[in-house]
């Protein structure tokens, strides 16, 4: 148990080099859960502006959505596509919305969940969420 | 189309089962993984121009079908999906257990 919420921790923490070491000195496996939200809830208020940054995915990720989007839909190469494109606007119905969000999937290694895939209308959407879950990762 | 935030709740349902299939085809070999998709591609897209949008019984119930289905092709010895026509009678996927697992 410690030791899996330790994990979480310098997961989450694995950025901030300073609270990691702090990390490392301070926290004894007794009392890690509430030091656990505690950092979380530091966390939260650092990384605030970085997350914005996050938030306006990296473009890179973006032309990748829209090439597998491209893919999926059997759309031409100048078909156009851009990032405010809805699914449903480049011919899209909600079957094929499952099917790329799928691929996205598997291209990206994540899983997104049912709640987040109802709510994916637009390649920025994606790419948005494709980075905040990539971000998240553990590393493997 | 209406957008995706309307979906009512038997679309959920339905897209939900959807994945779940593309989901578990993922497990399968690879031709087989394909096969699967389009057979399941297929029957979905059949029934959603085919079905009444208004006739809940009988989604309800090929809802229910499916659920049974994918139930079974989670089953790591199941390898692969095959249809069967019958006169052209619509028919269901059937789920088919091969002897050799591969």
């Amino acid at each position: 148990m410690a030791a899996a919420m330790s994990v979480v921790v310098s997961a989450k923490l694995g950025s901030a080099a300073v609270l990691s070491s702090w990390k490392g000195n301070k926290i004894s496996s007794k009392n890690l859960i509430s030091m656990r939200t505690t950092a979380r809830r530091g966390l939260v208020s650092l990384r605030s502006p970085r997350f914005r940054v996050f938030c306006a995915a990296k473009s890179e990720t973006v032309g990748k959505v829209m090439q597998i989007v491209k893919q999926q839909l059997a759309l031409g190469d100048d078909a156009k596509v851009a990032p405010e494109s809805q699914f449903t606007d480049l011919g899209a119905d909600s079957l094929d919305t499952v099917e790329i969000v799928m691929a996205l999937e598997e291209e990206f290694g994540i899983t997104v969940e049912e709640d987040n895939a109802q709510s994916i209308t637009t390649i920025q959407d994606a790419a948005d969420l494709i980075d905040k879950l990539v971000a998240d990762k553990p590393p493997a | 189309m209406a957008s995706r935030s309307k979906l009512s709740g038997i679309q959920k349902q339905v897209l939900s089962l959807y994945r779940g299939f593309l989901r578990t085809a993922r497990l399968k070999s690879p031709e087989e993984r394909h096969r699967i998709e389009s057979v399941v591609s297929a029957e979905f897209r059949e029934n959603a121009r085919n079905v009444d949008r208004k006739n809940f019984v009988y989604i309800e119930y090929l809802l229910r079908r499916g659920k049974k289905q994918l139930e079974q092709l989670k089953d790591p010895d199941i390898t692969g999906l095959s249809t069967l026509e019958i006169n052209k009678c619509p028919a269901g996927p059937t789920v088919e257990k091969s002897p050799i697992a591969n």
